[in-house]
């Protein structure tokens, strides 16, 4: 009966096949014609995949062979001319003049731009016939003075929809949100964090109001799980965080924190 | 026998083939052509299908690595310190726990998405959700990468251990490396373990099956344990723990009498006391290894002074026994199995159930008839045959003679007289294949047939009659020899004439050439 390591026992006992190194051989120096036929006849997605891959694959050779080929290399180092500046001493005072003036120039205009500025300064507007479908009602269809919000939405806690005769707008509950994930730009990491409120939709103001999310959004996050301190020493829970995508196609909120 | 059969598990490909399966899968079940001019349900139901064959395609798939593996707590506590041992419990239950959370998960992406996908308004909106809804799913079994890999290899494994059933009769044996134990189960079954001259050569256990009245009994082979603590004991030496304390079986502990195992009698004595708790309640028999090289009774009085606490233990039986040279394999064996098997006999006896079953059952003893003795009959031929020493086996000879052997099968061939038993006949012969025509009645036939030619040419069937020809007959036949000849002249002529290297103009061609000839003849 097999049992435990069978196979490399017999291994042992018998060696392999006579012509195994030969065949393995072979096989390795088969496979390159045998990707290139693969790779011919593939169409499609397939190909496509494979494409890329194969260039991944490439990728990552050539970058191995330039690492080994680094090392091969002896550096030569040329002897130090007399008088010459000591390394630790190389950027000290030799700054360049034109450095300096670019270097103001760039600050002078961020202070311009003001305060305010948000990452993504420019949003496409909104429509309200893309937001807003009309719902019609009445016995005969007729009545179109009801509105459903086709957008993602944030209500507040304890919300409650009102009587169905003066409800205008209509938030669905598949598209309400509660969480956002939000990238601090200098931490460089990212948090799944509770959204407080919409500050401002871009759109229009009803939009804001109503809590609709769209890309370019500003709402309010709850950051008090990251622990960030004030100058005075106090905890700060509530931030604002502009919206990078678009939550209705993605099925997600992604924002960057303002700092 | 089938219960504990790891084989069957289905193989768990890597995160990345995993991902590969499923996606391909989902494009190949589902339907791939949408336009965005249909109506905005179909276009919802469309893509709302593929988030939902994913998911569920994944769930199917996740569920089934988890209802295949083994659950420790189900099986048996022999198998499930096993796996203990060699997996690690923990790790191997943190890993499907994993699984589980990740379809846990995937449930739940999916029924988000599909969700959002109801208030879908476009088809690029719907496409984005689904693909958003595909790739988070990729992505959790991504982060299951590492735990499928060491399924995997787990599988593997599995799929490779000894089906051991816990509940049959079983023999185990156990000792210091080195002692003989793999030898002696190579000798009582056809296990086939290697047998080498070092320690540790056996790394986990083996099993083997073997006949003793009419019963199939398990033998374990376990690997050598030293005598250290619980705690220190490796990988190696644990799995033989393991056998000896959750398997209820007969243990024979293998003793090394010529301490050619590097570890002296009273060593092995004091692994006996430590590992002693681990025998209670079970048959026990102390097997004496190596008698070819020092027998029992001729150790020495200090050896045999540490030996003295176990003979004296009445429990414990104690015998000699070589797998070199086969002395006391077999007492060894059935010693072991008898006592299993009252054992068994003995618990299943206090059992609830026996009286349910004893009380039905009767035992008819015959009386007997009278006193004459009926032994079997041998017949007189058997006996002598009996009597008469084994045949010299061709493996003893080759050892007699060494270098100067030659296997000679054709000795055997009792049936051809001496001196022809060596003549070479060859298989094919000028193309013929000589089995072909070897007929055994051949000789008869041949008398038969030579008997038929006598009569016949007795009877003067063979004679030639005598003819004579007449003067015209005789021209003719000249003639025509001469006309034989020079044929045949003519013909050989014609051969060398033919050989010439000098181009042919093919028949067809020619005619083709002199009508052109004449038509341009006749324009000119």
């Amino acid at each position: 009966m097999p049992q435990n390591e069978y196979v490399e026992r017999h291994q042992k006992l018998y060696g392999r096949r006579l012509d195994y190194e030969e065949r393995k051989r072979k096989k390795e120096a088969r496979e390159p014609h045998k990707r290139a036929q693969v790779a011919k006849s593939l169409r499609g997605i397939k190909a496509k995949i494979f494409n890329k891959e194969r260039r991944n694959e490439k990728i990552q050779m050539k970058k191995k062979i330039k690492a080994h080929e680094e090392k091969k290399i002896k550096k030569t180092t040329e002897k130090v001319s007399e008088g010459a500046v000591p390394v630790y001493l190389l950027d000290r005072d030799v700054q360049s003049r034109a450095k300096v003036l670019s270097n103001m120039i760039k600050q002078k205009r961020k202070e311009k731009a003001g305060k305010w500025d948000v990452p993504i300064p420019k949003v496409r507007a909104q429509a309200d016939a893309e937001v807003l479908k009309v719902v019609k009602s009445g016995k005969t269809r007729r009545k179109a003075w009801k509105r459903m919000v086709t957008k993602v939405t944030f209500v507040g806690e304890g919300f409650t929809r009102k009587p169905p005769k003066f409800e205008r707008f209509i938030r669905p509950m598949a598209l309400r949100f509660k969480k956002a994930h939000v990238t601090h730009p200098e931490l460089k990491a990212t948090f799944c964090l509770p959204i407080i409120g919409v500050k401002k939709n871009p759109s229009s103001a009803m939009f804001t109001s109503l809590g609709v999310i769209t890309k370019g959004t500003v709402i309010e996050v709850n950051i008090s799980e990251l622990g960030l301190v004030t100058q005075a020493g106090k905890v700060v829970w509530g931030k604002y965080a502009q919206v990078t995508n678009n939550p209705e196609n993605d099925g997600c909120i992604n924002a960057v924190l303002l700092v | 026998m089938s219960m504990y059969n790891f084989k069957k598990i289905a193989v768990v490909p890597t995160a990345k083939d995993f991902i590969d399966i499923i996606l391909s899968k989902t494009q190949r079940k589902t339907p791939t052509v949408v336009h965005k001019q249909y109506k905005i349900t179909r276009i919802r139901a469309f893509y709302m299908r593929k988030v939902k064959f994913s998911q569920q395609s994944f769930h199917d798939r996740l569920t089934q690595i988890l209802t295949e593996f083994p659950k420790l707590d189900d099986v048996h506590p022999f198998y499930a310190d096993l796996m203990n041992v060699l997996y690690d419990k923990d790790h191997y239950k943190l890993a499907l726990g994993q699984i589980n959370t990740a379809r846990h998960l995937i449930d739940n992406v999916s029924k988000d998405y599909v969700r959002l996908l109801k208030y879908g308004d476009s088809l690029y909106r719907c496409k984005q959700l689904k693909r958003a809804a595909l790739g988070r799913m990729a992505t959790i079994m991504k982060r299951q990468g590492s735990n499928l890999t060491y399924l995997e290899q787990v599988r593997q494994h599995l799929a490779r251990l000894p089906s051991i059933d816990p509940y049959t009769r079983t023999i185990i044996i156990c000792g210091f490396p080195n002692v003989g134990k793999s030898s002696f189960i190579n000798k009582i079954t056809r296990a086939d373990v290697e047998v080498q001259p070092y320690a540790f050569t056996t790394k986990s256990l083996y099993i083997g099956h073997t006949d003793y009245k009419y019963l199939r009994w398990q033998v374990i082979d376990t690997p050598g344990i030293l005598d250290h603590s619980l705690e220190e004991r490796n990988v190696i030496e644990m799995q033989a723990v393991t056998a000896l304390a959750h398997l209820r079986a007969c243990i024979l502990y293998f003793l090394d009498l010529s301490e050619q195992c590097g570890h002296g009698l009273d060593e092995q004595v004091k692994l006996f006391e430590s590992i002693k708790p681990l025998f209670a309640n079970k048959p026990l028999i102390i097997v004496a290894n190596k008698c070819d090289i020092i027998k029992l009774n001729e150790l020495s009085e200090e050896k045999r002074a540490s030996l003295k606490s176990l003979e004296e233990d009445k429990e414990i039986t104690m015998l000699e026994m070589s797998a070199l040279d086969d002395t006391g394999v077999m007492e060894v064996k059935t010693e072991a199995c008898e006592k299993l098997l009252s054992f068994r006999v003995d618990q299943k006896m206090r059992t609830k159930k026996v009286d349910g079953v004893l009380n039905r059952l009767h035992v008819a003893v015959p009386k007997q008839r009278d006193e004459i003795v009926r032994p079997p009959c041998i017949p007189e031929s058997v006996l002598a045959k009996r009597a008469n020493k084994k045949r010299k086996l061709e493996r003893e000879i080759e050892l007699e003679e060494g270098d100067d052997y030659v296997l000679d099968l054709k000795k055997h061939y009792v049936d051809i007289p001496e001196e022809e038993r060596h003549d070479i006949i060859p298989e094919i012969w000028e193309g013929h294949n000589i089995a072909d025509y070897i007929d055994p009645e051949i000789f008869e036939k041949l008398a038969e047939l030579e008997k038929d030619e006598e009569i016949r040419e007795e009877t003067g069937m063979y004679v030639v009659p005598k003819m004579e020809l007449d003067e015209t007959m005789q021209e003719i036949k000249k003639l025509a020899l001469q006309i034989r000849h020079k044929k045949a002249i003519m013909k050989d002529e014609a051969r060398i004439n033919k050989q010439s290297r000098k181009p042919v103009m093919p028949r067809t061609a020619g005619a083709k050439v002199f009508i052109c000839f004449i038509i341009k003849k006749l324009f000119l």
